[in-house]
């Protein structure tokens, strides 16, 4: 499979750059351990023949669309199931012109987990709690659709098996886990969803956040970075795979997945057409709290 | 009150145009109600930003309550709807962190009706004195 996706990606990718309409086509490349895969801007014809496609590209490459935003010419990007409902929440949060975008979507075999020069054969988290695997948009379709793909089957296991400790184990364990954040951001750097100008946690008057690296900060940070994603996440759980110290951060966004889907209906990124769940309200619905 | 009873600090968030003329309504009417609540006045239920509430859990509150016109009363005709939808994904999460789900309120106060708040403010505190002290993470001032 891996040889004819990367044809489609570079053969596509020249003709968009040739075309003179595209400032930059962005996808993978071999990393320099040989082994696992890196994003690639090409930016010049010559550069799409280092596209490469396989189960070590990690990256949610949508992340970098909106520094785009405000070129005159178009980008072209190589796109994950994933990947895609990220492109859909940020057309849905009018960041991005679907215009002036080309979506090469690649129908997705799961991701692999892997180290430096450490590939592995196990598939990431994400691929196994995986609701969508194929791209809900594109442009240009690299691999089959998979029409009878159900998603995930138990997708929210561990958000339950969190939920059934008592209150006190719950206290227990994310004090410990937020105790270990050293508040490097890459959470948020990583993060299609946080694009804002400037982050609640940036500000200084008034300090939401206090400076010091101190649990009780850190938990604040962690609770509201993880609220601003609330029907908003896409669960491409980048911000899980570059924390330096591991903070299991998609039991929080899949937790606020999973009810929004239970009280709203409502997945990110799936249709971009469809109003978020905190933009609109129904009068007669009945939430659970405040009825 | 009893000396050494443990006495939760309960921070409330109340509207303006509502909540806040209720609790006036029951100060007015020599209601007696714990004191155990600090009242925070805000426009509209719908300006509590969920921050507000886990900014307040930080800082050492035992419960915090929001509390704003009823619904499809309210004086910016939706903004009580904005904030029920909130807070209906907050608590459920606050509680999945270890704040049990029992010390946050969301209620709908009129200006009325100062027997409600001084109700809810009675019961909540109440609750609280049941649950206990929160296990609150120091933090160290401003850092």
């Amino acid at each position: 499979m891996t040889e004819s996706f990367d044809k489609q990606i570079r053969d596509k990718a020249r003709e968009l750059l040739k075309s003179g309409d595209f400032a930059c086509v962005m996808g993978y490349e071999r990393a320099t351990d040989g082994k696992t895969a890196r994003p690639l801007f090409a930016y010049t014809p010559e550069e799409v023949e280092r596209f490469v496609f396989d189960q070590y590209c990690t990256h949610n490459l949508a992340r970098y669309i909106i520094n785009w935003r405000d070129n005159k010419k178009s980008v072209g990007i190589v796109a994950k199931p994933c990947d895609t409902r990220a492109i859909n929440l940020l057309i849905n949060e009018k960041q991005i012109d679907r215009s002036k975008l080309y979506v090469i979507g690649v129908a997705c075999q799961g991701i692999m987990e892997a180290g430096w020069g450490a590939p592995t054969e196990k598939l990431q988290l994400r691929c196994n709690t995986c609701s969508e695997p194929n791209p809900v948009l594109h442009d240009l379709l690299v691999g089959e659709f998979k029409p009878e793909a159900a998603g995930a089957a138990k997708p929210y296991a561990d958000v339950a098996a969190m939920e059934g400790k008592s209150a006190e184990e719950r206290d227990g364990f994310w004090q410990e886990q937020f105790s270990r954040c050293i508040r490097c951001y890459a959470c948020r750097q990583s993060c299609v969803g946080c694009y804002c100008q400037e982050c609640f946690v940036d500000e200084l008057d008034p300090l939401w956040v206090g400076i010091k690296v101190a649990p009780a900060e850190n938990a604040v940070w962690h609770t509201i970075r993880a609220f601003h994603l609330a029907g908003r996440c896409i669960s491409c759980n980048e911000c899980e795979r570059v924390c330096p110290v591991d903070i299991p951060l998609s039991l929080l966004n899949r937790k606020l997945e999973k009810d929004g889907l239970d009280l709203f209906q409502f997945q990110a990124g799936m249709d971009a057409s469809v109003t978020p769940p905190f933009a609109t309200f129904k009068k007669g619905e009945k939430l659970g709290t405040g009825d | 009150m009893a000396v050494g009873e443990f006495e939760p600090k309960i921070a409330g968030f109340l509207c303006n145009w509502c909540s806040y003329a209720g609790a006036d309504l029951a100060g007015t009417s020599r209601m007696s109600y714990p004191p155990n609540i600090r009242i925070i006045r805000v426009p509209c239920s719908g300006r509590v930003d969920p921050l507000f509430v886990v900014k307040t859990f930080q800082q050492g509150a035992d419960g915090v309550l929001v509390a704003g016109c009823h619904l499809g009363d309210c004086h910016y005709n939706e903004g009580n709807f904005y904030s029920r939808r909130r807070f209906a994904l907050l608590a459920p999460f606050l509680d999945y962190l270890g704040i049990q789900k029992e010390r946050f309120r969301l209620e709908w106060v009129s200006a009325s009706e100062g027997r409600k708040f001084s109700d809810v403010v009675t019961s909540f505190t109440n609750d609280l004195k049941k649950l206990g002290p929160r296990n609150v993470l120091s933090s160290g001032g401003r850092g």
